[in-house]
């Protein structure tokens, strides 16, 4: 069974569509990976799936339930969030910003400890968050946004502005959850991030969905029928897949001159330059 | 719609311990105790000094930091933090409106006591003071809602202190126009009136302001949670 269930959704503001079309599925237990470039809606379409917004048009079901039940205190229980308008509670510790949450879900005591191991942040329990470092504070969002070990994770760039250290942990932390049996929905800018955190990708530009599949899939599908050649002399060659270049590469071959022979793969983030025509960042 | 102790408790103890460690806000507790000890210097007898007492105290106080209290939490996207939780509207609204109305109701306890007040009659003057204290954390909530920063909550407070303050002090000032008689009608004039019962009062003298000041109590208690529902949506 589908965690989000997404048909034809549409989104108006104004007289300006933020989403035009948009349908998918996310199975249970999958890395879930939204791209596209900025404004291409999708906070919008996170907004949606929490019942913040309403669609214009089309459904939207999360969880088994129509997406505009989200509201209700037994779906809250269900799913955990962290977007870039998250907030915590400046003048109180870390432990007690937790504490809260603990009790708004009503859980054990030792769940507190867990989800401080989790984020890597036992030592720093008793600090005052306004005391706090952007990464760590983005892992105490994160914290409370998982205490209750929710079956679906939505996140809207949860690394953006971290380094790579906290970025690493993040990851660590979100592939141990995913483990566990959470499905998480991410938006990111960062096509590494997508590419080694997420099962599939879909990339979201003008209200639409242009590509969806696994990083792997999508990689295939876009691949260039070249062939690289490093020669042992410096030379290099991309020649086309023919049988010219085979009978070519067949005699460098038994003359000892190669050193590396690839197939030329486009990256992430090559095929959505390719899709969107923008650049990221 | 569910109410659960336990969540609103929770935000009522996590609203105590920030407001304990904000100077700023929690300042305001002791401006009816500075006025109770200003008016006791000039005599206890002092006409309206009670009722001015009580209504300023509602608005700096009670008013005031509710309206602080919620616009900080949407500065800080708190508030849409708490919204995505299990909490419900009555949990946040009633977690959140508890810490001001225990700290409402003890300074004005303490401001009486300080003033030696003795109203003729305690369970009317209990009560109106009670519905009072709710009725301006439903403006102070509706204040804080449709603020977007700290400062806007504070001046937003005072068209509020305008509006629920001044009629007392309203013929002082224009004199005796039959067109302020409409002014009675504010909860502020009603408190008063039952602050400053005369010893040989009738039922009747009691039972209309309280009616008048609860049907302000619910209406805006209504307006504040529907538009705090209207805030979970991001339309
Ligand atoms: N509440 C709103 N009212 C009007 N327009 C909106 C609203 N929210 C979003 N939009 C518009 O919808 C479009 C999509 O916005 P959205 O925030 O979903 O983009 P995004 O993909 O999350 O961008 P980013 O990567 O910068 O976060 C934008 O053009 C934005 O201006
Ligand atoms: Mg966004």
């Amino acid at each position: 069974m589908a965690v989000i269930q997404v048909e034809h959704v549409r989104k108006r503001f104004g007289n300006k569509d933020a989403l035009e079309d948009v349908s998918f599925s996310i199975p249970k237990g999958e890395i879930f990976g939204f791209l596209g470039p900025s404004g291409s809606g999708k906070t919008t379409l996170i907004k949606i799936l929490t019942a913040q917004l309403n669609p214009t048009d089309g459904q939207a079901s999360v969880l088994g339930q129509p997406a505009t039940t989200m509201q209700q205190s037994a779906q809250k229980m269900r799913f955990g969030i962290l977007t870039d308008n998250s907030g915590l509670y400046e003048r109180l510790t870390i432990e007690e910003n937790l504490e809260l949450f603990r009790q708004l879900y009503s859980l054990p005591k030792s769940s507190i400890d867990k989800v401080l191991q989790f984020v890597n942040l036992s030592g720093e329990r008793k600090k005052k968050v306004n005391r706090l470092s952007k990464g760590m504070r983005q892992r105490v969002m994160l914290a409370c946004a998982i205490i209750h070990e929710p079956e679906l994770l939505f996140l809207d760039e949860p690394t953006s502005a971290l380094d790579p250290v906290n970025s690493a942990h993040i990851y660590k932390g979100l592939r141990y959850l995913n483990e566990k049996g959470t499905t998480i929905f991410l938006t990111t800018h960062d096509m590494a991030e997508a590419e080694s955190l997420c099962d599939r990708v879909a990339i979201l530009y003008q209200g639409q969905i242009q590509a969806i599949g696994s990083p792997k899939e999508l990689k295939k599908q876009h691949r260039e029928n070249v062939v690289r050649v490093d020669l042992t002399n410096g030379e290099a060659y991309e020649l086309p897949v023919t049988e010219g270049t085979a009978d070519q590469i067949a005699d460098w071959m038994k003359r000892g001159l190669i050193d590396r022979l690839a197939t030329k793969e486009p990256s992430l983030g090559d095929i959505f330059i390719q899709m969107t025509g923008s650049e990221l960042l | 719609m569910s109410i659960s102790l336990r969540r609103a408790r929770a935000i009522f103890v996590k609203d105590y311990k920030e407001f304990s460690r904000n100077y700023a806000i929690s300042i305001s507790l002791i401006v009816p105790i500075l006025f109770a000890f200003l008016f006791r210097s000039a005599g206890p007898s002092l006409p309206g000094a009670i009722g001015f007492l009580f209504n300023i105290s509602l608005v700096l106080l009670t008013c005031l930091v509710q309206a602080c209290l919620i616009a900080e939490e949407k500065e800080r996207n708190t508030l849409r933090t708490l919204m995505m939780t299990p909490a419900t509207t009555l949990d946040v609204l009633i977690g959140k409106s508890a810490l001001v109305f225990v700290l409402s109701a003890l300074a004005l306890a303490i401001a009486s006591y300080v003033m030696g007040y003795e109203p003729a009659s305690l369970w009317a003057v209990v009560a109106a003071v009670v519905l009072s204290i709710i009725l301006y954390i439903a403006v102070g909530t509706i204040c804080g809602l449709f603020s977007k920063t700290l400062l806007e909550a504070s001046l937003s407070v005072i068209p509020a202190a305008m509006v629920f303050t001044a009629p007392p002090v309203a013929p002082l000032l224009f004199g005796d126009y039959p067109i302020l008689k409409v002014l009675d009608y504010t909860p502020s004039i009603q408190l008063v009136q039952l602050l400053e019962l005369p010893p040989g009062f009738m039922t009747g003298d009691i039972l209309k302001p309280l009616l008048i000041i609860s049907a302000w109590t619910v209406v805006f208690s209504i307006i504040s949670v529907v538009l705090y529902q209207r805030r979970l949506k991001d339309e």
